[in-house]
C-alpha cells in the first residue's frame, strides 16, 4: 500500500477497557479520499478501533490506550491536542439514527452553530449545501422547520450524514450506518457513499459483507482485537494472503 | 381439568384487580362529591375577587335631586325594589346566620350614589357601588332606616326623602382574594428560586459528577431523604433561618413572602432533583456523543441537547412542584403567617389558599362551606396549572422523540 496520501497512521496500538485489551498492537494507514471499511464478527474490536480516531473512547471512564494514533501527521492522543477540534475535522455516523429533538434546520446547522457562525445567510447556505449533498435536500426542503422525527429512519440517517457533512470535515466515520435500515434505505445510504469519497475520508465499520464488497476501496479484517488483514477490497474478497480472512469471508465462522 | 381451574384463577384475580381500582375510583369521587356538594354554593366570582375585610363607607347628600325620576330596568327581578327618586335597586338578603338585611343590587349611571360625599373626611367623594350592604340610613326628614327592616320598606323610605344626613354602607368581605393573590406570587417566588438551582444540582449529579464518587452517591441519598422529611420541619427551619435572614436584607419583621419562598423552595428542591435527574437518566448517551462528535463542547451538548430532552421531565417536576405549594400548609403557618390579608405586601405577613382553609376551620365555628369552597378554587388552580404546563411542554419539545 503506497505510503503516501494517509490521513491516519496507526501504530502499535493497545486498547484496554479496565482490564479487559480490546485491542491488540494495532498498526494501519488509512489512505485518503477513499473508502475503507472494518469488518470482524462481533466484539472483534473493529467499532473501538474507529472510535478511538476521533477520541470518542475518552469520554468511557475505564478506557486507557497506549501507541500512536496519528492524523494528518499529528498525535491525536498528544496531551495539547484538542479532541474537540479534532472532532470537527473527524466526523461520526452512528449506527442507529439519532437527529436531535430540534427542526431538520436546526440539526444541520447544529455543528456549525456550535463553532460560532451566528449569521443567518451563511448558516443558510451551510444546510442546504449539506442537505444536497447528503441527497436528501428534495425530500425535505419544504420542512426544513419541522421536527426532525417525522423523518423516515433511511431519512434520519442522511440527516445525520448531512450534520456531519455540515461541519465541512476531512474524515467521516461511520459506525454501521445501515444496520438498523431497511435494503431500500441501505441502498441509498451506500449510492450517497459512492459520491461522498470524492470529498471525504470514509472509514466504515459494517457486519455486512457485501456491503464492504460493494462499496470500499480497502478492506481490514479484524479478529479477537487482532487486525488479521488489511488490504485493497479486491484482494481481501478475491485472494485473501490468511487463511482466517478467507474462512470468515466464505462464511465459515462468524 | 388443568386448564379450566387456571381460566377460574385468571377471572377470580382479574376482578379482584377491577374491583380494588373501581374502590379506589369510589372513593375519590366520594371525596370529590363531597366538596363539590358543601362548596359550590358559596362559590362565586365574588368570593374570589372581593376583600376578606368589609369596608364600611358613611357619606351624604345634601343637594338636591334632579326631580327627574329614574327608570327601572328590566333586568331587574321582582324581588328587588326600586327607588325611582334615587334610581338604586334594593333586595333582601340574608347573612350567614340567617338575618335579614338590605343589599344594593343596582345603581343606575346618573344616581347621585354614584358620587357621594364623604363624611369622615372632607373633599373625599364616594362610589356606592352593588353588592354593598345598606347598613343605616338617617334621612333628612330624620327618619332612620336599619338594615333589618326589609328592603321594600326601604325603597318606599327613599322616594320619600330628598336628603341624606348619615348613609352607612359596607362591602361584602369574606372574599379571598388576598389568599389567592398570595398562593400565586409563592408558587412563582419559590419556582424561581427552586427550579434553577434544582435542575443545575440535577445536571452536576448527572452529567458532571464523578460516576463513581461516594460523596456524590451520598448527596443523592440525602436528596431521596429530603423528599420524606414532614414540612413542619422545613417551617421550623423557615422560622428559625428564613425569617431572621430576610428580616435583615429586606424590611421584612416576622413571617413574610420570601422566607415563605425560600422555604417552600427546600421542600421542593428535592422534588425538581429527582424528576430532573430521573428525565436526564433515560436519555440515550448516543445523542451526547452525536452531539459530542460534531465537535460541540461538554456545555453545548448539555445545554442544547440534553435539556431540550430532559424539558418534560423538568416540567413535570414543576407540576409537582407547583402542587406542593399549593398544598402547603404547615411550613408556611411559620414562615409567613396565618394572617388573612387583602393587600399583599411582599415583606409582611399573608396567608396562602391552603392556610386560609385551615384558618377558617381552626376557629370555634368551623365553616365546612367557604373550606369546601377554597378547596374547590385549589383545585380549580392546579387543573389550570396542570394544563398550562402540559401545554408549554407540547411548545417546547419535539413530538414522538425515540
Amino acid at each position: 500500500m503506497e505510503q503516501a496520501n494517509n490521513v491516519f497512521e496507526i501504530e502499535k496500538l493497545n486498547l484496554f477497557y479496565g482490564n479487559k485489551q480490546a485491542l491488540f498492537d494495532i498498526d494501519m494507514q488509512v489512505p485518503k479520499n477513499q473508502v475503507t471499511a472494518l469488518i470482524g464478527p462481533s466484539g472483534c474490536g473493529k467499532s473501538t478501533l474507529l472510535r478511538s480516531l476521533n477520541r470518542m473512547n475518552d469520554l468511557i471512564d475505564n478506557c486507557k490506550m497506549d501507541g500512536l494514533v496519528k492524523y494528518e501527521d499529528q498525535d491525536i492522543y498528544n496531551k495539547v491536542y484538542d479532541a474537540i477540534n479534532l472532532r470537527t475535522k473527524v466526523g461520526m455516523v452512528f449506527q442507529k439514527p439519532n437527529p436531535f429533538p430540534m427542526s431538520i434546520f436546526d440539526n444541520v446547522a447544529y455543528g456549525p452553530r456550535c463553532q460560532g457562525v451566528k449569521d443567518k445567510k451563511q448558516l443558510q447556505e451551510i444546510v442546504k449545501r449539506a442537505l444536497i449533498n447528503s441527497a436528501l435536500y428534495d425530500e425535505v426542503k419544504d420542512r426544513l422547520k419541522e421536527s426532525a422525527y417525522g423523518l423516515s429512519g433511511g431519512q434520519q440517517q442522511r440527516l445525520c450524514i448531512a450534520r456531519t457533512i455540515a461541519m465541512s470535515p476531512d474524515v467521516i466515520l461511520m459506525d454501521e450506518p445501515t444496520s438498523a435500515l431497511d435494503p431500500i434505505a441501505t441502498a441509498k445510504i451506500e449510492e450517497l457513499i459512492q459520491d461522498l469519497k470524492k470529498e471525504y475520508t470514509i472509514i466504515i465499520v459494517t457486519h455486512n459483507m457485501q456491503q464492504a464488497a460493494r462499496i470500499s476501496d480497502n478492506t481490514a479484517f479484524f479478529l479477537m482485537g487482532y487486525l488479521v488483514e488489511f488490504d485493497k477490497t479486491d484482494v481481501i474478497f478475491g485472494d485473501p494472503k490468511e487463511k482466517k480472512t478467507e474462512d470468515y469471508i466464505t462464511g465459515r465462522f462468524g | 381439568m388443568k386448564t379450566s381451574k387456571r381460566k377460574r384463577k385468571d377471572i377470580v384475580i382479574q376482578s379482584l384487580i377491577s374491583f380494588v381500582s373501581l374502590f379506589g375510583l369510589f372513593i375519590l369521587i366520594a371525596i370529590f362529591g363531597y366538596v363539590f356538594q358543601k362548596g359550590s354554593g358559596l362559590l362565586s366570582w365574588d368570593l374570589l375577587t372581593s376583600d376578606y375585610y368589609s369596608t364600611t363607607y358613611n357619606t351624604y347628600y345634601d343637594g338636591t335631586l334632579s326631580n327627574a325620576s329614574f327608570e327601572r330596568p328590566e333586568s331587574l327581578d321582582e324581588n328587588t325594589y326600586f327607588s325611582s327618586n334615587w334610581g338604586i335597586g334594593l333586595t333582601d338578603a340574608f347573612d350567614n346566620e340567617g338575618k335579614v338585611y338590605i343589599l344594593i343590587n343596582y345603581v343606575d349611571s346618573d344616581s347621585p350614589f354614584k358620587n357621594l360625599p364623604d363624611k369622615n373626611v372632607e373633599g373625599v367623594f364616594q362610589n356606592i357601588s352593588e353588592d354593598q350592604t345598606l347598613v343605616k340610613v338617617i334621612f333628612s326628614n330624620r327618619t332612620i332606616l336599619y338594615s333589618s327592616e326589609g328592603a321594600e320598606n326601604a325603597a318606599l323610605m327613599f322616594d320619600k326623602a330628598d336628603g341624606i344626613i348619615d348613609l352607612l354602607t359596607s362591602t361584602s368581605g369574606k372574599g379571598i382574594r388576598g389568599s389567592v393573590i398570595t398562593t400565586l406570587y409563592l408558587i412563582v417566588m419559590t419556582l424561581v428560586i427552586a427550579l434553577p438551582i434544582g435542575v443545575f444540582t440535577a445536571i452536576y449529579l448527572h452529567e458532571y459528577a464523578p460516576k463513581k464518587s461516594k460523596l456524590v452517591e451520598a448527596l443523592r441519598r440525602l436528596v431521596e431523604m429530603l423528599t420524606g422529611v414532614p414540612s413542619i420541619i422545613f417551617g421550623l427551619l423557615g422560622a428559625a433561618v428564613f425569617i431572621p435572614f430576610t428580616s435583615t436584607i429586606t424590611s421584612a419583621d416576622g413571617g413574610n413572602l420570601f422566607s415563605g419562598a425560600l422555604t417552600l423552595a427546600v421542600i421542593v428542591l428535592p422534588v425538581i432533583i429527582t424528576s430532573t435527574e430521573e428525565a436526564l437518566k433515560v436519555i440515550p448517551d448516543d445523542f451526547r456523543q452525536a452531539s459530542l462528535a460534531l465537535g460541540a463542547t461538554k456545555t453545548q451538548t448539555t445545554f442544547k441537547v440534553v435539556l431540550k430532552f430532559a424539558i418534560p421531565g423538568i416540567l413535570s417536576s414543576v407540576l409537582l412542584s407547583i402542587g406542593r405549594i399549593i398544598g402547603e400548609s404547615a411550613a408556611l403557618i411559620y414562615a409567613v403567617g396565618t394572617a388573612i390579608k387583602d393587600k399583599i405586601i411582599l415583606t409582611e405577613r399573608s396567608t396562602s389558599l391552603a392556610v386560609h382553609i385551615w384558618s377558617i376551620m381552626a376557629g370555634e365555628t368551623p365553616n365546612f362551606e367557604l373550606a369546601s369552597s377554597i378547596s374547590i378554587i385549589i383545585l380549580a388552580v392546579v387543573f389550570i396549572l396542570n394544563f398550562i404546563v402540559k401545554f408549554i411542554a407540547k411548545k417546547l419539545s419535539f413530538s414522538g422523540g425515540n
